[in-house]
């Protein structure tokens, strides 16, 4: 690694995830391997044949907020809101007029706003348009969450929103180390978040995503049952700072980002290119931009979702960049206990292997019990494994084209 | 208080986020409750749901407190009456 070049650090995390609130409690679910997948409770879903999702239900966003003004957010924004306060807590770094110029946001997220969009639209139906709730129209667009966070804890150095589907996480944090590196910023929070609603998870339905509609209804990513998502929610914020400013104000340094890359790669409407080419050259530039060899990666943490052509693409990716060498790589596979979180998926990646770092274990992939031939790496099955982890490869890919990767290295 | 006072009063403090007690008739919403340009549509917008009436442009800058909303309220009463 060249020492020379500018380094940027994490210093603070907030997640509320379905199977855990706060970095602790999510922590220690994954190394217990406990799901938060559940049967819904926020709408009837007595019309589908599929019954779960990974469903935030013990959310109270007073606890993190306070009550006023909290009418006004709309659950992306509370749950987005929420994850923030907690890393601008956890970096210990304190907002005021002198620095908030230099402190930005990005947040990855790509379905969130539906729900306003759906629920404007039908009082506009019900009520007619004379009648409709305007309060519920600023909550229709797609940056309404970060810009709440903005307004919030009054960070004025940029605001932007990333919808790349599956990558929108790690391109969000990309786009703020872009900004890092033109020193517009000393201090961004990336965020990414996805709330549940009926309108998303019926759109997935219908479209046939889901587990559950030709097979088993489980999150099992690389098992031979795996037969499709189980849409998810929650929201992981993260504060990334430019090293020079982070070491000055004395901040706690958890990891630095030690090379991203990303790569668009469209094929065809919901279809994965049969060689996932835009993965593999994401995976090569971030290897290529850290400096690091390949024995240097102690663990993978992979986007596979339960979907068949997914994890049998990712496996195959990760072969081809890594070689033989790729057998010696635990790899394994977070969506196994929270489902797919979208365009949050990365940052819960991220949340995820920080504590891997700090606790010293590699989360499990549960639900895995069937071979298939196609999935043939080490996929820490079942039970989390206590080792010592530095470097993290993350991956973020779906079908829509968008592909990242990136390493998280240990500070230090 | 009457019922449909009372009906205004709880629509008002939901959407201020201010308790019933607090919102006496002549406080002021913009200078003494700092309710926005947004706020105040919600209002209107809320109270003409509920009574399925439109408020005109000119009459909004008028009501600036909950006593004059409870005012308007009896003009159109009378009117449809």
């Amino acid at each position: 690694m060249n020492n020379n070049k500018r380094r940027f650090v994490i210093t603070g995390l907030g997640v509320i995830a379905p199977n855990g609130i706060g970095k602790e409690a999510f922590w220690q679910a994954l190394k217990e391997g406990k799901s938060g997948i559940r049967k819904i409770k926020r709408f009837d879903t007595s019309q589908f044949i599929c019954k779960l999702a990974g469903e935030v239900q013990d959310f109270k966003p007073e606890e993190f907020l306070g009550t006023k003004g909290l009418r006004d957010l709309e659950r992306t924004s509370r749950l987005l809101c929420s994850a923030a306060k907690m890393a601008i807590d956890d970096a210990a770094l304190n907002i005021d007029d002198n620095n908030t110029d230099y402190i930005g946001v990005c947040t990855g997220t790509t379905l969130s706003s539906l729900w306003n969009a759906a629920e404007f639209d039908k009082g506009v139906i019900n009520d007619g348009p004379r009648f409709t709730n305007p309060s519920l129209f600023p909550g229709m667009v797609m940056n309404a969450a970060s810009s709440q966070v903005s307004i919030r804890f009054n960070i004025q150095g940029f605001n932007t929103t990333i919808s790349t589907g599956y990558s929108s996480s790690i391109d969000a944090l990309k786009y703020a180390i872009d900004f890092m590196k033109l020193r517009r910023i000393k201090a961004a929070l990336v965020g990414g978040v996805e709330s549940l609603s009926l309108a998303n998870y019926t759109g997935f339905y219908r479209l046939g995503f889901f587990a559950g509609i030709n097979g088993e209804e489980i999150s099992c990513p690389f098992d031979k049952r795996r037969n499709g998502i189980i849409l998810s929610e929650g929201a992981a914020v993260v504060m990334v700072e430019d090293e020079e400013f982070a070491t000055e104000r004395g901040a706690r340094i958890y990891a630095h980002v030690n090379g991203i890359g990303n790569c668009f790669d469209a094929f065809k409407m919901g279809k994965y290119p049969p060689e996932a080419v835009g993965l593999k050259e994401s995976i090569r530039d971030a290897m290529k931009n850290s400096g690091l060899a390949v024995s240097d990666i102690d663990y993978i943490s992979a986007s596979a979702n339960s979907v068949v052509a997914q994890d049998k693409l990712e496996t195959k990716v990760i072969k081809n960049v890594y070689g033989r060498y790729a057998y010696n790589i635990p790899v394994s596979s977070i969506k196994s206990m929270i489902g797919e979180t979208f365009s949050a998926g990365g940052l819960f990646q991220i949340a995820a292997s920080i504590g891997s770092m700090y606790k010293g274990f590699i989360p499990p992939t549960v639900n895995y019990e069937y071979r298939d031939d196609d999935c043939d790496l080490d996929y820490v099955a079942n039970k989390s494994r206590i080792t010592r982890i530095r470097n993290v490869l993350i991956n973020n890919y779906g079908p829509g084209g968008s592909n990242a990767a990136f390493i998280l290295s240990k500070w230090n | 208080m009457n019922s449909i006072e009372a009906e205004i009063s709880k629509m008002v403090s939901d959407i201020l986020e201010v308790e019933v007690e607090k919102l006496t008739p002549d406080v002021d919403f913009f200078t003494d409750l700092n309710v926005d340009s947004l706020k105040a549509i919600e209002i209107v917008a809320a109270f003409e749901k509920k009574y399925r009436i439109i408020i005109p442009e000119d009459d909004i800058p008028k009501i600036r407190n909950l006593g004059q909303l409870i005012d308007y309220t009896k003009t159109i009463k009378k009117s449809d009456a």
